[in-house]
């Protein structure tokens, strides 16, 4: 039993980390429309970042989050005023080729500035254990609980009640209707694809102190989060969240209780189904809308 | 014009043709003796490999200034392997453009498999320094060789390591130890898992859990909450640097403390993973792998020498044993260079054959003795235990710099 409820609150707080990595590709899908395959090499740029200025300067990542969410805003941006943008009228499988290229050459770039040795922060605590009843959490886990659900409830609040976000809101329904009612829909979404990024880099702050990084670790997260979003409805931030924790508390389970190597297909095979019985995904808004 | 053309074309297929036997028949009198060195010097293993082309090129450095092999001077012409692909393409380069003597390689057991196909049908001997898959030297080809041991050497050790070294420092009984196996389960962790297990049930030991996971993964609990509950008190774990890191935080955020945790080498023999999971928590951890620097210089004569060589040249101190390791292998085989008859490959072959050193007479304190497979017979790695944030060898007694600590990890 106190083997299950351990279980249960690792799943848990996977979930919570798989959830805030999915937040800006779920933004990005969503708004943006544009599938980002090199998601994945954001959160290592975000680590990279957070590693160097916990590692150069002393920073605590918590507090290395702001600068790295600022720098990941503006890489985002830039992505997508000098990549995406020029392809917005091309086909869509051409810019999902575009984010490959941008994701195998943020790889090979981290493999020739870092190696491919692993670089991890030594942050005691954040790595404290938490007792919690009979379970143990970690201080740096829970607070990305914290910071998951913080950051989707506000972004909930800023797309239903600033200008801006409801700016946004109408250039993902209607990209023409935002347009004619002068909606200036490209610097949205550059925004908006600032925005997704910018979510990466809080993650990649949570997340460094947590895990070491390497140039390759975006492959592993990047697959996971397409499951979240998929799961979650493609475009639902809760829906995203409810596709985390799912997915979190299967891959904790599966991996105890039927062996760790076939967790991934456990949760690929729940991925599947989803797709052939419920192609919207769980919080979809139904057919047409993906 | 017609026939000029036809006269120059012939007489530049004359000379194109002419030019290789030239250029050998020249070479063989005086000029420098090529050898390639393939090794992933780019991509995800270029850590590791450069680090093994380091202990190949002090090699070939020491050779020269000691007057190179048969008079000769010995110019390595470097091949970039960074993947399977790309070594058959390395060494086809290597043996007909470059028409190299003779391959020094390559770190990774899938380039070394790819590339000596190509060696092979050119009949270009294969010095391999490093990659372990035990298949390299079961094809039965003839121009392979290999100083290092195989995965099956190392899992032996690692499971013979419980009965020899373990339950000897507990003193307890090795049958009444719990013995749990975890691995990545790519190609290196299942084969060498495989063995582990084989080895277990040869020595009657009580293997209760085998666990492979990915690599890749970000959370570990689950086996480290199997392990757990299974009570597991000394496991073998088969893995890279990520996993190990994992393994070790997430043992410890769980409270699970085995009496002992081994691994093949990989992930447990780098000084990065020790910082990361903390030289208090990797105390006592122990490591099956080719021969590190902490090593007893009786049991391995020219270590130290080695170590002062690497540091004048690269400015640094060695980043693994694995430069170590090739050096070591490259020695031996320019030796038998300099022995042989002459430089043709059947010459070499024999030359390689016939080399007869016994254990603790290398730097690496291994020995070396030819099987007609081409594998190295006297090369066993070792045991070695992280004490105070150094990785020192603890077995066997001869290359021991201390004796085995019967701990893992501090409360």
């Amino acid at each position: 039993m106190d083997i299950l409820v351990q279980l249960i609150v690792n799943g848990i707080m996977l979930g919570s980390m798989y959830a805030i990595i999915s937040v800006g590709l779920t933004l990005i899908f969503g708004i943006v429309r544009v599938v980002n395959f090199a998601h994945g090499e954001l959160l290592m740029v975000g680590m990279y970042a957070t590693y160097l200025l916990g590692a150069k300067l002393g920073l605590h990542p918590y507090l290395a989050a702001f600068p790295v969410v600022v720098l990941l805003f503006v890489v985002g941006a830039l992505i997508q005023r000098f990549m995406i943008q020029p392809l917005l009228k091309a086909e869509e499988h051409i810019q999902i080729f575009a984010t490959v290229g941008l994701s195998t050459a943020l790889v090979n770039l981290a493999l020739l500035l870092f190696g491919a040795d692993l670089y991890s922060l030594q942050v005691p605590s954040v790595r404290e254990s938490l007792r919690l009843g009979g379970s143990t959490l970690l201080v740096g886990q829970a607070a990305m609980l914290l910071c998951a659900v913080a950051l989707i409830g506000g972004l909930h609040v800023f797309m239903h009640t600033t200008p801006l976000g409801r700016a946004v809101r109408a250039t993902a329904q209607n990209r023409n209707a935002a347009l004619l009612m002068g909606v200036p829909v490209e610097r949205i979404y550059i925004f908006a694809f600032g925005l997704g990024s910018a979510c990466v880099g809080l993650a990649s702050a949570l997340i460094m102190p947590l895990i070491p990084v390497t140039p390759t670790i975006g492959s592993y997260f990047v697959l996971t989060a397409f499951v979240v979003v998929v799961l979650g409805g493609m475009r639902s931030l809760t829906g995203a969240f409810v596709g985390a924790m799912i997915i979190g508390i299967v891959d904790s389970l599966s991996g105890y209780y039927i062996a760790p190597d076939l967790k991934e297909v456990v949760y690929f095979a729940i991925f599947i189904a989803i797709l052939v019985f419920k192609p919207t995904g769980l919080f979809g808004l139904g057919r047409g809308t993906e | 014009m017609e026939s000029l053309t036809r006269r120059g074309a012939l007489a530049g297929g004359v000379a194109l043709a002419a030019a290789p036997l030239l250029g050998s028949a020249a070479l063989a009198q005086s000029g420098p003796i090529k050898v390639g060195a393939l090794f992933p010097f780019s991509g995800g293993l270029a850590l590791l490999g450069d680090e093994s082309y380091r202990g190949v090129e002090i090699a070939i450095e020491e050779r020269n200034a000691a007057g190179g092999v048969k008079g000769r001077p010995i110019q390595v012409v470097r091949g970039d392997a960074v993947d399977p692909n790309q070594a058959v393409g390395e060494a086809r380069r290597l043996t007909s453009v470059e028409r190299v003597t003779c391959i020094f390689g390559t770190f990774s057991s899938s380039l070394c498999l790819a590339a000596t196909q190509v060696t092979e049908l050119a009949q270009i001997p294969y010095f391999e320094l490093g990659a372990i898959s035990d298949p390299i030297t079961e094809r039965g080809f003839r121009y392979i060789f290999r100083t290092n041991a195989t995965a099956s050497g190392f899992a032996n050790m690692m499971v013979d390591s419980i009965r020899d070294a373990v339950a000897p420092a507990y003193k307890v009984d090795p049958k009444s130890l719990k013995v749990g196996i975890i691995h990545e389960d790519s190609l290196y962790g299942q084969t060498v898992a495989g063995y582990q297990k084989k080895r277990v049930q040869e020595l009657g030991l009580n293997l209760v859990e085998t666990l492979p996971y990915s690599a890749r993964s970000v959370d570990l609990t689950p086996v480290v909450l199997r392990l757990k509950s299974a009570g597991v008190d000394v496991v073998l774990q088969t893995s890279y640097q990520n996993d190990t890191v994992l393994f070790f935080r997430q043992m410890r955020e769980q409270g699970y403390r085995p009496r002992a945790a081994i691994g093949a080498g990989g992930g447990y023999s780098l000084r990065d993973t020790m910082e990361a999971v903390g030289a208090q928590h990797m105390e006592g951890a122990l490591n099956v792998d080719f021969t590190q620097f902490r090593t007893n210089p009786a049991g391995a004569p020219g270590i130290e020498e080695f170590v002062r060589k690497y540091q004048a040249k690269y400015n640094m101190a060695p980043r693994s044993g694995h430069s170590l390791c090739n050096y070591m292998g490259a020695v031996v085989f320019l030796d038998a260079m300099q022995a042989a008859s002459d430089l043709r490959a059947a010459a070499i072959r024999e030359a390689v054959l016939a080399v007869d050193k016994p254990v603790g007479s290398t730097a690496t304190g291994w020995g070396a003795k030819f099987n007609q497979a081409g594998q190295n017979e006297r090369a066993d790695p070792f045991l070695m235990q992280w004490q105070g944030g150094e990785l020192v060898t603890v077995f066997p007694a001869s290359a021991a710099m201390a004796p085995v600590k019967p701990v893992l990890g501090t409360a």
